[in-house]
């Protein structure tokens, strides 16, 4: 890598170059244009407004709730309506604004933070914010309809079985959220690979900002988070729909297996929540203080730490389940350890407030209610934490009040601080309205006032999700103190969209950097263009624009890498994931309508099961297979480029001819969480097998000699089919007889699969039955895949789009038939073997 | 990636092993458990050999540096964390009553 710095820049370069980057990377600017961009920039965006408007209606809701419970004996509410208007209260904000919100400041930031021109897959963002929004908006639209779900936030079966919730509330629940988790899976994905490989030339780890890191650490966990509450849903959506008995006692099922799987991903939830707020407080508060973050390092490695540790306090919500002693002793413990990374962060600001000058804008005066909130919310959770208090306020309003300092405290305050704080950067105005410190001053105390009255109520015995309450209990003041101050917070919340739309619509322009900040996302252009950065930039430290004032100017000028745009493609630089040496040149798609189409479809699977249109669900399904093969088709190329000039005198390779391509790191990541649901699957056999009480079932399935050797056979097969295949491919030879071989193991493992499913043909009579479907459903759905991954590579290689240097796509087929072969023996071997033992 | 499999070893040997425990816990107070084993110095060999895996992983993180400095620390503060969490959240094995 060569220095920039002392080289005389051209003149009168950086208008030009705008103009040619615009017209590469922009966006269609007619009505269809928002239905075909990819760009970061429009997408973040889209997901903002659309997580924005579902933060509304989910404020609207609060007031209902809290006009029910203003007075008692309220006849505001009907019960029936009290409990869709509570469960859809717990839904909206958790899934349809929480996690959709912070991903839509990623996409808006990350780039622009680490150095890069857009995400690593843009098409894949696009597709994630449509199924988003069509999953969400069928939620809302089923709660119009009067068919909301009404069995709380978490669901829990019995309640939210056939027998006890008819109709289709809990299914649009199960089918709906699902779909936003399929949209959030596909963010993290593109997250991570983003801040892995896409940053600036010279971008080390530990010089990458700190809300990548947190960003990075919370997709991780998005990706082992969600897949056990996918695999939740799925056992009690086939409950309702096929009367697969896995939450029903009598027929070998237990409802606990439900609590174990969705406080699997519940609690890591309120941690996927927290902990990008975090990043933000780190990113915006050392700004708001002058000066830089005090103990980097440590608050990545609380944030590391903190993430983990939150895998391991799920049954700290089942306390009241009858747990033996140890387990809750276990889950105690854990609880309270938490308080100590998340005390490393809290002091690690506080110290850098104490080191800095600080200046009490209006993001500050946020992360100020920040601290003054976030900080009781986590000592009741240490409260919480504690057994035989869990025990007594256990589904109490004190519960309710601790989630909301936790999550309104450590996660709407620092939002709302992040939006004030990239306002300029993403309008390129200086804000002129002050609505916002009206607003602060409404919300913050209102806020307190609310949940503190809630707190009391809770500890006065008062239930949470009851519709109403009788009078002389000592709760009607404090809740009609509660519902009046949730008023106030509520116009404050209003003033604060207010306040952000006119400052946007109606502002004078800004200059670029009002902050005086030192990360990368400041030195592009305000608003930032669809291109981000007009050259790449070089780093050599973790402030890049403190070290280097010019940056900016360099980077318009073209000075970076790949600023030469005669390739006349959208082009951004991919790095080694620790160095951050520049390693290849990745050639980013450009407009598609695809992602949207391919949105259309996917949701039309999910809810059309609603309506019991199985046909319309199928034909969909067939729908998301053609237009995914066709979106794969239109990448890559029929002839090798070689190494490009990247600019600085490297010549890099392009993203498509390397070993690793970023779709094989994307697939890699897919099968973590592919990995986590199989691991679930096996988690919830064995919880079954262990400690349902009807169990065992009245007879276990018999290994026999020809079925077992055709899973090993098929599997083994399949490894080395994928295998000789990419041998072939790189070294310029035949690979049909690797694909030929391959798709023998891949059928042989379908027949495998089918032969347990034709053994024990009543999935509904027994869990265990149901249980080995299930199993056998994993088999031969991941093998009917390799079958279509390895026909599809089959064409590739037929119509000349591989080489030796172009085998990315073999690997990818590579990736997926091992994972196959060794998840589908374990598949098969898990379903023998209690068989064998019998 | 390395870098970043090393930063995470010592927290997912953690979970890994309180989730066993945890898993193990169930087992011993299962149909399936033996009755003429005891489940308590079971158990506490189990949280023993846990511990020590944390142990050797610090001690793999002292002894074996990164290329980066920075990464480095961190690694080891996270092995260290690795050790606390796992006799913290482990120990009650050896007091508590297991099933009831």
């Amino acid at each position: 890598m060569t220095a920039p710095h002392h080289t005389k820049p051209p003149q009168g370069t950086a208008l030009p170059l705008h103009r040619a980057l615009m017209r590469i990377w922009g966006s269609d600017p007619r009505f269809r244009g928002w239905f075909t961009t990819t760009n970061n920039n429009d997408i973040g965006a889209l997901f903002l407004i659309v997580a924005t408007g579902f933060f509304l209606i989910g404020g609207v809701l609060a007031m209902l709730i809290r006009a029910q419970l203003a007075t008692p004996d309220s006849a505001f509410m009907e019960p029936q309506v009290y409990n869709q208007i509570f469960t859809m209260h717990g839904t909206v904000m958790m899934f349809l604004f929480a996690i959709p919100f912070f991903e839509a400041l990623s996409m808006l930031m990350l780039p622009g933070m680490l150095g890069s021109r857009d995400m690593a897959f843009p098409r894949l963002g696009a597709y994630g914010l449509w199924v988003y929004i069509f999953g969400g908006s069928a939620v809302i639209i089923a709660m119009l309809m009067g068919l909301a779900p009404d069995g709380g936030w978490f669901m829990y079966p019995p309640l939210s079985s056939g027998a006890f919730s008819p109709g289709i509330g809990a299914d649009v629940w199960l089918l709906g959220i699902t779909s936003i988790e399929v949209s959030a899976i596909a963010t993290a994905i593109e997250v991570i690979v983003t801040v892995l490989r896409y940053r600036a030339a010279g971008m080390s780890l530990s010089r990458m900002p700190i809300f990548a890191w947190f960003i990075l650490v919370v997709s991780v966990m998005i990706l082992t988070a969600f897949p056990p509450m996918i695999l939740g849903s799925l056992l009690l959506e086939v409950e309702r729909a096929f009367d697969w008995p896995f939450f029903q006692v009598e027929n070998g099922g237990d409802p606990l297996l439900w609590q174990h799987l969705f406080w699997l991903f519940g609690h890591p939830e309120v941690y996927i929540i927290f902990l990008p707020a975090a990043g933000m407080i780190a990113t915006i508060l050392p700004v708001m203080a002058r000066t830089n973050l005090l103990g980097y390092g440590w608050v990545v490695a609380a944030a590391i730490s903190l993430a983990v540790m939150s895998f391991g306090l799920w049954v700290h919500h089942m306390f009241t389940t009858g747990i033996p002693h140890l387990g809750l002793a276990f889950f105690s413990a854990a609880s309270t350890l938490v308080a100590v990374p998340t005390s490393v962060m809290l002091f690690s600001w506080i110290g850098t407030l104490w080191k800095g000058r600080v200046r009490m804008e209006l993001p500050m005066l946020w992360i100020m209610g920040f601290f003054a909130t976030f900080v009781i919310g986590g000592l009741t959770g240490v409260m919480l934490a504690v057994v035989p208090f869990n025990w007594q306020v256990h589904d109490t309003h004190f519960v309710v009040a601790h989630l909301h300092y936790v999550l309104i405290g450590g996660y709407v305050f620092p939002m709302i601080a992040a939006i004030y704080y990239f306002l300029p950067l993403l309008t390129g105005s200086t804000r002129f309205f002050k609505l916002g410190e009206v607003a602060f001053w409404l919300v913050v105390p209102a806020f307190h006032i609310t949940f503190l009255a809630v707190h009391m109520a809770g500890l006065l015995g008062q239930r949470r999700r009851t519709w109403t309450y009788d009078a002389g209990q000592g709760w009607e003041t404090l809740n009609l103190v509660a519902s009046i101050a949730s008023f106030v917070m509520a116009i404050g919340f209003a003033l604060i969209v207010l306040d952000v739309a006119v400052n946007t619509f109606v502002a004078v322009r800004g200059r670029r950097n009002p902050w005086g900040a030192g990360t990368l996302e400041w030195a592009a252009a305000i608003p930032s263009p669809a291109y981000g950065f007009a050259s790449i930039p070089i780093v050599r430290g973790r402030y890049p624009l403190q070290d280097d004032p010019d940056l900016a100017l360099r980077i318009a000028r073209g000075e970076g890498y790949l600023g030469d745009v005669r390739r006349n493609q959208r082009e951004t630089l991919i790095v080694s994931t620790a160095q951050g040496t520049p390693a290849q040149v990745a050639v980013l798609p450009g407009n598609s309508v695809l992602p949207f189409l391919l949105a259309v479809v996917t949701s039309a699977s999910f809810l059309a099961p609603l309506f019991d249109a199985y046909r319309v669900a199928g034909l969909a399904l067939i729908g998301v297979l053609a237009l995914s093969l066709y979106w794969a088709w239109g990448l890559g190329s029929r002839h090798d480029v070689g190494p490009v000039d990247a600019g600085h005198g490297a010549m890099l390779p392009l993203a498509s001819e390397s070993t690793q391509p970023p779709g094989w790191w994307g697939v890699l990541f897919l099968l973590l969480a592919d990995g986590v649901h199989f691991g679930s699957l096996l988690f919830g056999y064995a919880f079954l097998w262990t400690v349902a009480p009807n169990w065992p079932p009245p007879s276990y399935l018999p290994p026999e000699l020809w079925n077992m050797s055709l899973a090993v056979a098929g599997g083994l097969s399949l490894v080395a089919g994928s295998r000789l295949a990419l041998r072939a491919i790189t070294r310029g030879r035949a690979s049909w007889p690797g694909i030929g071989l391959g798709l023998v193991g891949a059928v042989a493992m379908v027949a495998a699969a089918a032969s347990v499913m034709l053994d024990r043909p009543d999935p509904a009579g027994h869990a265990y039955d149901a249980t080995l479907w299930l199993l056998a459903g994993h088999v031969a759905f991941h093998a009917g895949l390799t079958i279509i991954m390895l026909c599809y590579l089959a064409a590739r290689v037929a119509a000349g789009y591989t080489s030796p240097r172009r085998s990315g796509e073999a690997r990818i087929v590579g990736l997926w038939a091992e994972f196959t072969a060794l998840t589908g023996i374990m598949a098969l071997g898990a379903a023998w073997l209690p068989g064998a033992f019998q | 990636m390395n870098e970043m499999l090393r930063l995470s070893a010592a927290m997912t040997v953690w979970l890994i092993g309180f989730s066993g425990t945890y898993g193990l816990q169930a087992l011993a107070c299962s149909r399936h458990w033996p009755a003429d084993v005891a489940a308590r110095p079971v158990l506490i060999t189990v949280c023993a050999v846990v511990v020590g895996l944390q142990v050797l992983i610090l001690v793999g993180a002292l002894f074996s540096p990164s290329r980066s400095r920075h990464l480095q620390r961190i690694t080891v503060a996270l092995a260290a964390t690795g050790v606390v969490a796992a006799v913290w959240t482990l120990l009650p094995v050896v007091a508590l009553s297991i099933c009831l």
